[in-house]
């Protein structure tokens, strides 16, 4: 199997902060990877690394086997970079910001304007192509973000966390972008922190946390991490505090943390389990006003190997 | 190519933006007016002695020749004498009260009579206008004066008198009247037109300081529009995305500069022109001068606003830097004032700022008068200069980080 990405022992640091530490994970040609991890676990700095932005500490990655070190120009070639944030230039048209980039990715004359016109029928924008990029919603931008990077047709198409902040709609339709563009044969390296999405959209999952890969594998494998193991999420008529640390010290509770005012508890049964969580809340004079027992998701291998929830 | 297209985008977007119509076409315009006639009014005053003031050494005032050159030199509309000794005369200039101080030396007379060498000394400063302007008044009678002895020698020679020095001398008055005749009839124009130039810091016509002096100041003005496409690529993540593409790190500062350069050098352009046949400013006299100054410029002033452009974090900080530079380069290079009135420091700081050699570069030409050779200096140090910065944005440019 040949890698379109190959990560080998990155590292960055600011200053004492390691915020990549020894990173390696893999992507085949042709597949979808998913960077999962929570808000500063590295990712972007990973993806800022890989695209050219930031100079590693140590370690060296290959894009198409080229190394970002020793040819970042060719590496650079093969790549689409769509960033976290918007950028692209919101005095210019949608269509206008789509010929420069072309451009700078070296595509002229009717090449040039065929494949915008295809990537605006792609991102379903067409029809606003004329308009100022500054004046579109949060959705079309990203939309744009994301076209500007698929013009020159890269090989690799890194995205970093393309639907944050934005509408269902959009969102769906960014999602369906990247099941086409893997199907049309470009590797995706996609770095989110919603663990539906890269439930839904990956070949294989790396997870992420506080600058390292804590686990890679496709989603079943990470999965069967957890084990027999059943995930409940509980809701409070108080703040989780009150009762958090008398839960933890209950038998049977292998991990147990909130987020958001959810409690997501790892249990080894739920049936022998939950009538104790009833009865040490009732103890703690607080009221459980929601139970959900839930099949095992990424989310649940998150706190299986961390201890915290994957925040939103 | 791609440089070039990153530079249209920049200027598209330059230009999408009427205010910058304002700072690049308007306001230099405005000053160049408002300046010229500021110094019409200053200049204008007929009952100031405006000549340039000049110490001559004559140790032997009775001497033919002497008396000669003095007499001559005083009938001059451009310069005014004032004898002293020698070490007044230095005293004086040092102090600034005279433009230059002129020596003749002891025998100077007899030794040029018998045709030996003997040379006058000009004391004064070639890098100041009124220093140029006083090397170009005595050249000419100096060389009529030797030119006059030269040919009533010849002639004494080729008649072979016994009594040669009397015939010598007959002959002499006769040469050197004819010399000062004819500075009268066919010379008196451009010795005219010198005069009336160094009479003033202006050369005649107030423009001729306020228009090249508006030109680099608004230049260097034009940083603030052109340096904040730089930080607003910073501002809309677009610097980051253009590090992701295949273009090389000096390609993407290559395209900016080019941008900042092409915006100058417009602007310079259309000042220039706007001179010559608006304000009767004769700036195509030394075409190729005037253009290489422009082109030097416009490359130091581009390089200037991409460092600011690479070390400024937002609108604010390119305002300020830039006004910085433009007080900084304004002010010190002589383009609100001529720096020959302010002397001491100021005058001494000035000399080192590529503001004022683009100055004295256009003033070579435009009030002294000079030809090319005279903007080599200017052309060379902006040239300097703007490798420099350049040098500078570039090592920023990479140390970007994210
Ligand atoms: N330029 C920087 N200087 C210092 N710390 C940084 C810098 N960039 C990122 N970090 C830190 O590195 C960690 C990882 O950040 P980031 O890669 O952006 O995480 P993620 O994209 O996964 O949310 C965070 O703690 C962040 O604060
Ligand atoms: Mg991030």
């Amino acid at each position: 199997m040949s890698f379109a990405v190959e990560v080998n022992h990155l590292k960055k640091s600011f200053g004492d902060f390691q915020a990549v530490q020894d990173a390696n994970f893999f992507a085949a040609s042709g597949e979808v990877l998913s960077l999962l991890g929570p808000n500063g676990a590295g990712k972007s700095t990973t993806i800022s690394m890989l695209s050219g932005l930031l100079a590693p500490t140590s370690g060296d990655a290959c894009i198409m086997g080229h190394s970002i070190i020793k040819e970042p120009e060719h590496a650079k070639a093969s790549l689409g970079v769509v960033p976290q944030d918007i950028a692209l230039y919101p005095d210019l048209s949608a269509r206008e910001n789509l010929v420069f980039w072309g451009k700078m990715y070296g595509l002229r004359g009717t090449v040039l304007k065929s494949r915008v016109d295809e990537v605006l029928e792609v991102i379903g924008l067409s029809d606003r192509q004329k308009d100022h990029v500054g004046k579109f919603s949060g959705g079309m931008k990203r939309r744009v973000n994301i076209g500007a990077a698929l013009l020159h047709k890269p090989d690799v198409v890194i995205m970093d966390e393309p639907t944050v902040g934005i509408d269902p709609q959009s969102r769906r339709h960014i999602l369906n972008n990247v099941k086409e563009l893997n199907q049309l044969g470009m590797t995706v390296l996609y770095t989110t922190h919603y663990m539906e999405e890269a439930a839904e959209l990956s070949h294989h999952i790396a997870i992420m946390d506080k600058g390292r890969i804590i686990a890679y594998g496709t989603h079943d494998e990470l999965i069967k991490m957890v084990g027999e193991q059943t995930r409940i999420d509980l809701t409070l008529n108080t703040e989780a505090e009150k009762i958090l640390s008398a839960w933890q010290k209950t038998e049977g509770v292998s991990k147990i943390d909130s987020a958001d005012g959810k409690i997501t508890a790892l249990v080894d049964d739920s049936n022998r389990v939950l009538p104790r969580l009833f009865d040490a809340a009732s103890k703690a004079n607080v009221r459980i006003t929601s139970v959900d027992i839930q099949e095992p998701n990424l989310e649940t291998v998150f706190l299986h190997l961390t201890g915290r929830a994957l925040r939103d | 190519m791609r440089i070039f297209d990153l530079a249209l985008k920049d200027l598209s977007q330059m230009f999408r933006d009427k205010r910058s119509l304002l700072f690049l076409v308007v306001m230099p315009i405005v000053f160049t007016f408002f300046m010229g006639f500021a110094y019409k009014n200053v200049g204008g005053d007929p009952n100031v002695d405006n000549r340039l003031p000049l110490a001559v050494i004559n140790p032997e005032p009775d001497a033919v020749l002497n008396k000669a050159l003095v007499t001559r030199l005083e009938s001059s509309d451009s310069i005014r004498i004032e004898s002293m000794n020698e070490m007044d005369a230095m005293d004086t200039f040092h102090k600034g009260g005279v433009a230059g101080v002129l020596i003749i030396p002891s025998g100077f007379s007899d030794q040029v009579s018998a045709g030996n060498e003997a040379q006058l000394t000009l004391i004064a400063d070639p890098t100041s206008a009124s220093g140029q302007s006083l090397y170009q008044l005595l050249r000419v009678p100096i060389s009529q004066l030797m030119s006059a002895v030269e040919i009533s020698r010849e002639t004494t020679d080729i008649l072979g008198k016994a009594d040669s020095s009397a015939e010598q001398s007959a002959a002499f008055d006769l040469a050197w009247d004819k010399w000062t005749q004819a500075s009268k009839i066919s010379l008196v124009k451009m010795e005219q037109a010198v005069a009336e130039e160094s009479s003033d810091w202006t050369g005649g016509n107030p423009y001729n300081q306020s228009s090249p002096g508006i030109l680099v100041q608004f230049a260097i003005f034009g940083l603030v529009t052109s340096a904040q496409i730089l930080v607003q690529e910073k501002k809309t993540r677009t610097l980051q995305r253009l590090i992701t593409t295949a273009m090389k790190p000096w390609e993407i500062v290559a395209g900016h500069m080019l941008a900042m350069f092409t915006v100058t050098f417009l602007q310079t352009a259309m000042l220039v022109v706007f001179g010559q046949w608006v304000l009767s400013v004769d700036y195509l006299r030394e075409p190729i001068g005037v253009l290489l100054v422009a082109v030097t410029l416009g490359l130091w002033v581009s390089s200037m606003g991409l460092l600011i452009g690479v070390i400024a974090m937002d609108e604010q900080q390119v305002i300020l830097y830039s006004m910085i530079a433009m007080f900084l380069f304004s002010a010190m290079g002589g383009t609100w004032f001529p720096l020959e009135t302010t002397g001491g420091a100021f005058a001494a700081i000035g000399k080192v700022m590529p503001s004022t050699w683009a100055m004295t570069g256009l003033q070579n030409i435009l009030i002294r008068g000079l030809g090319i050779e005279s903007v080599w200096m200017a052309v060379g140090l902006l040239a300097a200069y703007a490798l420099f910065f350049f040098v500078l944005a570039v090592w920023r440019f990479k140390k970007i980080e994210v």
